[in-house]
């Protein structure tokens, strides 16, 4: 089994709950981390600590880049951008300082050193898609573009975080005739059809504060399953 | 109504000229250009003016944004690392080359142009790095004039003209999460993509310039080639000092294209 979470967003009661929860299940061979592990919270170095050093019975989690730590990146001069015009646009200035204080410099330096995701098997498992770590896939994503991003890089499986949802889209099949004409040649109308393919959503972890989701993965049956955890003072459950 | 659509004009005014006298011949009304006005060819300021003169609707290529922002091309938009090496020598050489007005010309030229149901690019509508070969997945090739919201998506920066129509695209899928459950039959009407080739450094085996005609009430579309006196732009890619071999690929109408040193380089710029 493979445990796949993302959007921690430095919660740590959040990360807490579930590795609690995670605990309580059987046969887990591998926990992912599909990105947005920082977020503009007091407690991320804490929980960037905590992450770091599982306790024990607790897997090493396997850990990419979401779309917090590519903001961390800009800021620092590390991204891709010079700047971080999304960060500004959606949160404000006060959150773009808080995350500038909430994440120290080596820890930006070890952000750096991320993956940008993981093929394993026939699995991508990214933050948000082949596009980017910015490309949100929701279960309103046509089939079309859902199709690409898993043509990319020619998955049969796709586990993203970029939208907190937990949804699981099935591509089940699809055909399409193409005829193409040349200077030299006119080549004769081809069939591509599809075989079945899916997006998986992994929810969430710390985005809704006293809620988590995640997901649990089977690739040797291909099953899918999300967990939804509560927590906090309200749910009887403490963080110490 | 007719319309030509040029592109990869690669600073190739004899290329150019030819071309222009054809899509008159042609009666086209309106002129379309899908970018890369300079690289490679020795007469830069002289194609952008003539696009200027002639207030042709131009979108912006690789080639031409290289030179507005500085080279970005990354090593896998060269098919080895001779043409990577070549292809860093023929920007210094047009940077340099470039005036001030045309630079700025470049810089306001947009990434696409929509016009009733058509829509124009370089590349794709994601990249103007990425090739529209024509034999790319029929998925993917549909994607990516479904991304645009026209029926008809014109390209080049393959240097190769083709058509490739896309009939009865249609994928099933069931959804399933907290706020639905729902089945889903996606159809597609019949889209198409166009590579309106290249008028000034073909690849396509010869070396006449191509273009295209495409007429917007019967949908006919014409691929078209040009001879021209493709010596006198051999001549001066020579006397300018540019690489030689530009002008020995323009003479065949091919790219020298030795094998990449690592052909499974994804980019991921």
């Amino acid at each position: 089994m493979w445990i796949i979470l993302s959007g921690i967003d430095g919660n740590l009661a959040a990360y807490e709950a579930v590795m609690a929860d995670i605990k309580r299940q059987r046969y887990v061979d591998a926990l992912y981390i599909l990105g947005d592990l920082v977020g503009p919270t007091k407690e991320c170095e804490q929980l960037i600590a905590r992450v770091k050093s599982p306790r024990r019975g607790e897997l090493q989690p396997i850990i990419c880049k979401g779309w917090w730590e590519e903001q961390c990146l800009n800021l620092h001069g590390l991204g891709p951008s010079g700047n971080v015009p999304d960060l500004l646009a959606k949160y404000g200035g006060d959150t773009v300082k808080m995350l500038w204080d909430s994440v120290s410099r080596q820890t930006v330096q070890w952000l750096r050193n991320l993956d940008f995701g993981f093929f394993e098997l026939d699995c991508l498992l990214i933050h948000g898609s082949t596009v980017g770590v910015s490309d949100e896939l929701t279960p309103e994503t046509p089939p079309i573009q859902m199709l690409d991003r898993l043509s990319r890089m020619q998955a049969n499986n796709l586990f993203c975080g970029r939208s907190g949802l937990t949804f699981q889209y099935q591509l089940q099949g699809g055909s399409v005739t193409s005829e193409v004409t040349t200077l030299d040649h006119q080549i004769s109308p081809q069939t591509t059809t599809i075989t079945p393919r899916q997006i998986i959503g992994v929810g969430n972890v710390g985005r809704n504060p006293g809620e988590a989701t995640y997901t649990i993965y089977n690739p040797g049956s291909n099953q899918v399953k999300f967990k939804k955890v509560t927590y906090g003072n309200s749910k009887g459950f403490k963080l110490y | 109504m007719k319309i030509a659509v040029i592109s990869c004009i690669h600073g190739n005014y004899e290329a150019l000229d030819a071309v222009l006298l054809d899509i008159d011949q042609q009666k086209a009304e309106k002129i379309f250009c899908v970018g890369d006005l300079v690289g490679y060819g020795p007469h830069p300021n002289a194609v952008i003016s003539q696009i200027r003169s002639l207030d042709i609707p131009t979108c912006v290529g690789c080639w031409d944004e290289d030179i507005v922002e500085g080279l970005n091309a990354c090593d896998c938009s060269y098919p080895s690392l001779l043409a990577e090496k070549r292809g860093l020598q023929a920007h210094e050489w047009t940077n340099q080359e470039v005036h001030p007005e045309n630079r700025e010309f470049l810089a306001n030229l947009p990434y696409s142009l929509q016009w009733k149901n058509l829509a124009f690019v370089h590349g794709s509508p994601h990249s103007n790095h990425e090739y529209l070969l024509p034999e790319i997945d029929a998925f993917t090739a549909l994607e990516r004039v479904l991304s645009t919201g026209a029926d008809t998506l014109f390209c080049g920066h393959t240097h190769v003209p083709y058509v490739r129509t896309l009939n009865t695209g249609n994928i099933q899928a069931t959804v399933d999460s907290q706020t639905i459950s729902q089945e889903i039959s996606f159809t597609s009407p019949v889209k198409r993509i166009i590579n309106v080739g290249s008028v000034g450094e073909p690849r396509h085996g010869r070396p006449n310039a191509t273009y295209v005609i495409y007429d917007d009430e019967t949908q006919a579309v014409s691929l078209r080639e040009v001879t021209y006196n493709y010596q006198k732009t051999c001549a001066a890619i020579i006397e300018k000092g540019l690489p030689k071999i530009f002008a020995w690929r323009l003479s065949q109408g091919l790219e020298f294209a030795e094998k990449a040193d690592d052909p499974t380089h994804v980019c991921t710029r």
